[in-house]
């Protein structure tokens, strides 16, 4: 036994070590070497750079183009987690409600879901055709009266943000639902048939019971889309004229770190300290809103009901 | 008092299905306007809305190719691409996620934590430094340089992990050794073929990962001859098409059908998956 435990110590590591190797050849030290451009005046045709300290992150507070894009995908994210979280999130109580019976919910749920394959270069290429000026939509709203003449759609503000909105919560929200779903269901049944015989109202039930039992899930939820919301690119960049247009109201992080790359120069130490601007701040949200979130309870006010509920949950997750 | 309760329940659902196809015209609307866009001409497109296909479909196709953009091309490519980065996905994240759940060993519990971690990190916002290494190193306009990352698939390990956690089967792996299988073998021989359906799961979402990664290729790959799908949608964007919208139509249908047709074939494993990957933390 002894000598079967010895052998199995190196063995372990035999199985990690390409994960181990992979990781800090093309996850850590890329990292590291963002940060360490970020602090050069590199371009992509110079071979010489200096190291110029802050100057890069100076020069992005100076101008509003960095505070804007950050402000711009905040925006197109908040916009979208929003409403795709509450939909979500009210189609699975229709899903998991006994009392409705919806059929088909398999169905339903797949079909939901299916946007949030396709490729978003093409969703986003596919929606700039049909709001084209000789696009669908426009021929659809002058035909049925809805305007009298067409609308250049693309370059109002309000509409490309709507857009761009609207595309991820079209993507996500089948896969919100899904997981949501899962959640519900690993929640015991006995809890709600207690407290439908303490008389509780279907709201109750879902403040008290869905709610703070679906909280771990809902901090992934939050913590995946805010990961991914921070690095939205393809939509943004393919929807208009890759800039960001009109006016740069959908300009977000990546666009502009990828304008900094591609502009004439390759401001590749610019573009970097753009990458790692965004790293420090969407990494610090996303580590702090799952540590701090993960193992509180929600509200104090009734600690002795709430450790039942626990003990319940933990045995009915192992 | 029964009653009341039934027929508010019928009301209910009523009111709960026209929401549910509401949801389901959004949803399906824009594809299938894509689809029957791809089969219409210009012309057609230009004289009205429709929602049945029409005949134009070879000659949106001949236009599309007509121009230069060379589309078999690009689907080799990204078809070649999305096999490549499902095999090494699938293959490495397995083998580690076996070994952080079979065996005992220091900072094992460090490791599933960090990788945990790893999903919440948005590591490609450190794609310069990537790009400045890979360029430094010769494998920039190289698919190396999109696959060789993927050694390190945080996601694709946790969900590994999980897979295995639900099925592992101790006694398998002691009678494998007992008749003098090496860890390796046992790996190779015993748990893979059992991994199947995982596996799939897991090929599935690499597969059609890879097949729409637009940010990474368009920054990493530079010669028009190694040009991916999602980087020919780009490049449609351009004068040559402008007008074009039949061939545009089609041009994008063509990089969208072959999923939603993946999806029409393995959605069950899809959805299974998508939850498990969740669940559980």
């Amino acid at each position: 036994m002894k000598i079967a435990m010895f052998k199995k110590i190196p063995t372990g590591y035999l199985f990690l070590t390409p994960f181990i190797i992979g990781f800090l050849i093309f996850g850590l030290y890329p990292v590291l070497n963002t940060l360490g451009l970020s602090f050069t005046n590199t371009t992509v045709m110079s071979s010489v750079h200096k190291f110029i300290w802050f100057d890069n992150f100076k020069s992005l507070f100076k101008d509003h183009v960095f505070i804007r894009a950050v402000g711009n995908t905040w925006l197109i994210w908040m916009l979208n987690f929003i409403p795709q979280v509450g939909i979500a999130m009210f189609l699975s109580v229709l899903f998991t409600s006994a009392r409705l019976k919806v059929r088909a919910i398999g169905t339903w749920r797949a079909l939901f879901f299916l946007p949030n394959l396709l490729m978003p270069a093409a969703v986003a290429a596919l929606f700039n055709a049909l709001f084209a000026y000789y696009g669908p939509v426009n021929q659809f709203m002058v035909r049925a009266g809805f305007m009298s003449e067409a609308t250049r759609f693309l370059e109002s503000i309000l509409v490309t943000r709507g857009l761009v909105v609207f595309i991820q919560w079209w993507m996500w929200f089948g896969q919100t639902i899904i997981i949501l779903m899962a959640g519900m269901t690993s929640i015991p049944i006995t809890l709600y048939e207690a407290a439908m015989v303490d008389g509780a109202s279907v709201w109750q039930m879902f403040r008290r019971i869905t709610l703070p039992l679906l909280k771990p899930i809902l901090i992934f939820i939050f913590v995946t889309s805010l990961v991914g919301g921070m690095q939205m690119f393809d939509i943004p960049f393919m929807l208009t004229d890759g800039r960001g247009s009109p006016l740069s109201s959908i300009q977000t992080n990546n666009i502009l770190m990828y304008m900094k790359f591609a502009s004439s120069k390759g401001h590749i130490g610019l573009a970097s300290s753009v990458g790692v601007m965004v790293f420090i701040m969407t990494t610090v949200c996303a580590l702090g809103i799952f540590y701090f979130l993960r193992d509180r309870d929600l509200g104090d006010k009734q600690p002795k009901r709430r450790l039942s509920i626990k003990k319940n949950t933990e045995r009915s997750q192992s | 008092m029964i009653n009341k309760y039934k027929f508010s329940t019928y009301v209910m659902r009523f009111f709960v299905y026209v929401l549910l196809f509401f949801l389901l015209i959004v949803t399906i609307i824009p594809i299938w306007l894509l689809i029957v866009n791809a089969t219409r001409s210009t012309t057609e497109i230009q004289q009205g809305l429709s929602i049945l296909p029409s005949s134009h479909m070879i000659e949106n196709y001949n236009i599309l190719i007509g121009r230069g953009l060379n589309l078999p091309r690009g689907f080799a490519n990204s078809l070649f691409l999305a096999i490549a980065s499902t095999v090494v996905t699938v293959y490495f994240s397995l083998l580690t996620a076996y070994g952080l759940v079979v065996y005992q060993f220091r900072g094992r519990k460090l490791i599933s934590n960090f990788i945990i971690v790893l999903v919440m990190i948005p590591l490609q916002l450190s794609i310069i430094g990537f790009y400045r290494f890979m360029s430094k190193i010769g494998l920039t306009d190289n698919y190396l340089s999109l696959i060789l990352p993927l050694l390190a698939n945080a996601g694709a390990v946790f969900f590994g992990k999980q897979y295995f956690e639900s099925m592992l089967i101790q006694d398998l792996i002691d009678a494998a050794r007992i008749d003098g299988a090496s860890e390796l073998g046992i790996f190779h021989l015993v748990m893979l073929p059992l991994a199947v359906p995982g596996a799939a799961t897991l090929g599935i979402f690499a597969f059609v990962a890879s097949w729409n990664n637009f940010f990474n290729a368009f920054i990493l790959i530079t010669s028009l001859q190694k040009y991916t799908l999602p980087m020919l949608v780009q490049t449609m964007r351009g004068d040559v098409y402008r007008t074009e919208y039949g061939a545009i139509y089609l041009g994008l249908a063509i990089t969208i059908v072959p999923i939603i047709i993946i999806y029409a074939i393995f959605s069950r494993y899809i959805v299974s998956g998508i939850a498990l990957g969740a669940v559980k933390e």
